[in-house]
């Protein structure tokens, strides 16, 4: 063949595809270090302004920590039930294995609006006001399917002679689980710690639903977005988001690939 | 190895579903025997390890280890300790925290433990590795951290889950050798669970032979390959040509039988065969036919063949013989003491044998799998 110039439409559709992908996300940090309120090019200057005026600002304070609330209290719940199911599903063969595991999986397909609604009138019925509670409760059920996933690969490859082996040696059952299931799991349950966090800390429609007068983060930047002279502000907020987001991603990706690793 | 009953297991029966894995095992087991359960996989061996190590319950019959009924007695209340199949060598804790796992669970000081562990270090030549990492280790290595973790808790009873089966064939016939070495030394009671018969042979006082579930013959591995109490066993322990054969005459010794083949026999009765019929199983070992171009002197049945195949293993030379109404070659294996290889494919040869080696298998049985 020749050596031609062809063009490499390949190479050409995964650029456009990433550039489709990511430019609007890449937007967000550029124009939260422009010196001006209007989010349009051209670019007026650099400035940390809006950064160092997020810290003056009490309700959003407020947000923040009603968020890292909920979002801990949701990953150590979400991550301790996923923990139980996923031995259960890799372990057992019982009756309604495959039906619990496909309900518990499900809240990855449902519309966020409608479990938002329905559990808003769910929880009203019974008394329980919308409050941080409720977000929690809410955020344990979509962050649920991303734990149990993740638990599930980490016992896949846990050989069940090691848990035998244990207890043959004289360990209880209690110990048996401390001493040999929970450290040899222990990256996978790190991992799942940081997805379940990042899951509620970004989580939006449940938020703006069941938080009552206690907004979290994202619902706090909703309502800011109204509001153009905030708009910077929004924008530095939004970035450092981001950031912490992919960073604790990154950190659980690294300790989910560990988690596989160290059981053979 | 002491005359005092370690293990008694009487009428044990154990079904998942309407299968049934291991069916009316009744097994006594002496102090400082080695015991092996041979069988094809799927045959009840494995099963029958679990419910003595007490990770399987039982739906019958009774297990009592040291004179103690284990019932309900879980796993970590039991005198035994298991070596897996896997070896199961804990990937977070190093060599040294292994071997020591179950003795924290002890009274001993963390002094008396660090002795002990060295000391099962020592005795399974991994002397000085305490600090080495679980995933630095080889087969070999994991194999050893496996069975000093095990010996370290001093148990009355040693169960080993087809302990050499991942390791490779040079490996594995020297680790038979010490582990044989280790236990007549200890003089504590293993019980081995394998598929390999050589494996089992080499390294047992005894052998229990189970198929389907059942155990259908208990002895020695001279015993078992020279008295099998069937085809099934039979074919299991080493090679066997199958014969039919016709009885004429009986008594409580003897049997005088017309051969296909080989013609007119006395053989000797087994005493493991339970029924006889007129209608006679017999086998011959391969090793102890005779095979030469002349019609060979001394033997007590000849018969002319056509070689059919050769098979060259080194240290012996396996010659498939075609004889007029047998519907089967005999296989015939004779040491390679001089480097040669007498007879090719098409030969006619002359086949030897010795009444004594005819073994008397009892009546026929249609079985599949024969070989």
């Amino acid at each position: 063949m020749t050596k031609a110039f062809r063009i490499p439409w390949l190479l050409v559709y995964v650029i456009a595809y990433l550039v489709f992908l990511y430019l609007p996300v890449l937007l967000l940090p550029l124009f939260s270090f422009n010196d001006g309120t209007i989010v349009a090019f051209p670019l007026k200057g650099f400035t940390l302004k809006w950064y160092a005026q997020l810290g003056q600002q009490d309700t959003l304070l407020q947000a923040m920590v009603n968020s890292l609330i909920v979002g801990s209290v949701t990953a150590l719940m979400a991550t301790s039930l996923g923990l139980f199911a996923a031995r259960a599903y890799v372990r057992y063969r019982f009756t309604g294995r495959e039906l619990s595991e496909g309900l518990v999986m499900l809240p990855l397909v449902i519309p966020g609006i409608i479990v938002a609604s329905s559990m808003l009138v769910l929880f009203i019925s019974v008394g329980l006001k919308p409050s941080l509670t409720t977000v929690i409760l809410g955020h344990v059920f979509v962050a649920l399917p991303f734990s149990v996933s993740i638990m599930k690969s980490a016992f896949d490859d846990f050989d069940q002679s090691l848990e035998e082996a244990a207890f043959d040696l004289g360990e209880s059952v209690v110990g048996t689980f401390r001493r040999v299931t929970l450290p040899i799991v222990a990256p996978g349950i790190v991992a799942s710690l940081l997805v379940t966090f990042t899951v509620s800390f970004d989580e939006f429609v449940l938020a703006f639903f069941l938080s009552g007068n206690s907004p979290t983060l994202p619902v706090y930047i909703w309502s800011q977005i109204r509001f153009p002279a905030k708009l910077p502000n929004t924008l530095a907020l939004g970035s450092l988001l981001l950031m912490s987001s992919v960073l604790l991603l990154l950190i659980a990706e690294y300790f989910r690939r560990r988690s596989t690793q160290s059981s053979d | 190895m002491s005359e005092q009953i370690i293990i008694e297991i009487q009428g044990v029966e154990k079904r998942f579903g309407s299968f049934v894995a291991v069916s009316d095992l009744n097994l006594t087991l002496k102090e400082g025997e080695f015991f092996s359960l041979l069988g094809p996989s799927g045959c009840g061996k494995t099963t029958a390890l679990r419910i003595i190590a007490g990770f399987q319950d039982h739906e019958e019959g009774e297990v009592r280890i040291d004179g103690r009924t284990m019932g309900e007695v879980p796993a970590n209340k039991r005198p035994t300790n298991m070596v897996f199949q896997s070896y199961a060598i804990f990937p977070h804790l190093n060599v040294g925290d292994n071997v020591g796992f179950g003795l924290r669970k002890s009274k001993l000081s963390r002094k008396e433990i660090k002795d002990r562990v060295a000391e099962a270090l020592e005795m399974v030549e991994l002397g000085g590795l305490q600090d080495r990492k679980a995933n630095e280790l080889s087969g070999g290595q994991r194999q050893r951290v496996a069975l000093a973790r095990a010996l370290v808790m001093r148990p009355k009873v040693l169960l080993l889950d087809e302990p050499l089966s991942a390791l490779d064939k040079n490996l594995r016939e020297a680790m038979q050798l010490e582990m044989r070495r280790l236990q007549q030394k200890l003089g504590i009671t293993f019980v081995m669970v394998t598929h390999d018969q050589y494996e089992a042979m080499t390294m047992s006082d005894r052998i229990g032979v189970m198929f389907a579930g059942q155990l259908k013959q208990v002895d020695k591995p001279e015993v078992l390959y020279s008295q099998p109490c069937n085809r099934e066993v039979a074919s299991f322990i080493g090679g066997m040509n199958f014969l039919d054969a016709e009885v004429m005459a009986e008594n409580s010794e003897t049997l005088e039988v017309t051969v296909q083949g080989f013609g007119q026999m006395t053989i000797g009765v087994n005493p493991n065969v339970q029924v006889h019929d007129k209608e006679l199983l017999v086998g011959v070992r391969p090793e102890q036919l005779e095979i030469s171009a002349e019609k060979p002197e001394g033997y007590d049945a000849c018969v002319q063949g056509e070689v059919s195949d050769v098979a060259f293993y080194g240290e012996s030379v396996h010659y498939y013989v075609r004889i007029d109404g047998l519907p089967e070659s005999i296989a015939v294996a004779v040491p390679n003491y001089f480097h040669t290889v007498d007879h090719s494919r098409g030969d006619t040869v002359w086949l030897g044998a010795q009444s004594a080696s005819v073994i008397d298998l009892g009546k026929r049985e249609t079985l599949g799998g024969d070989k």
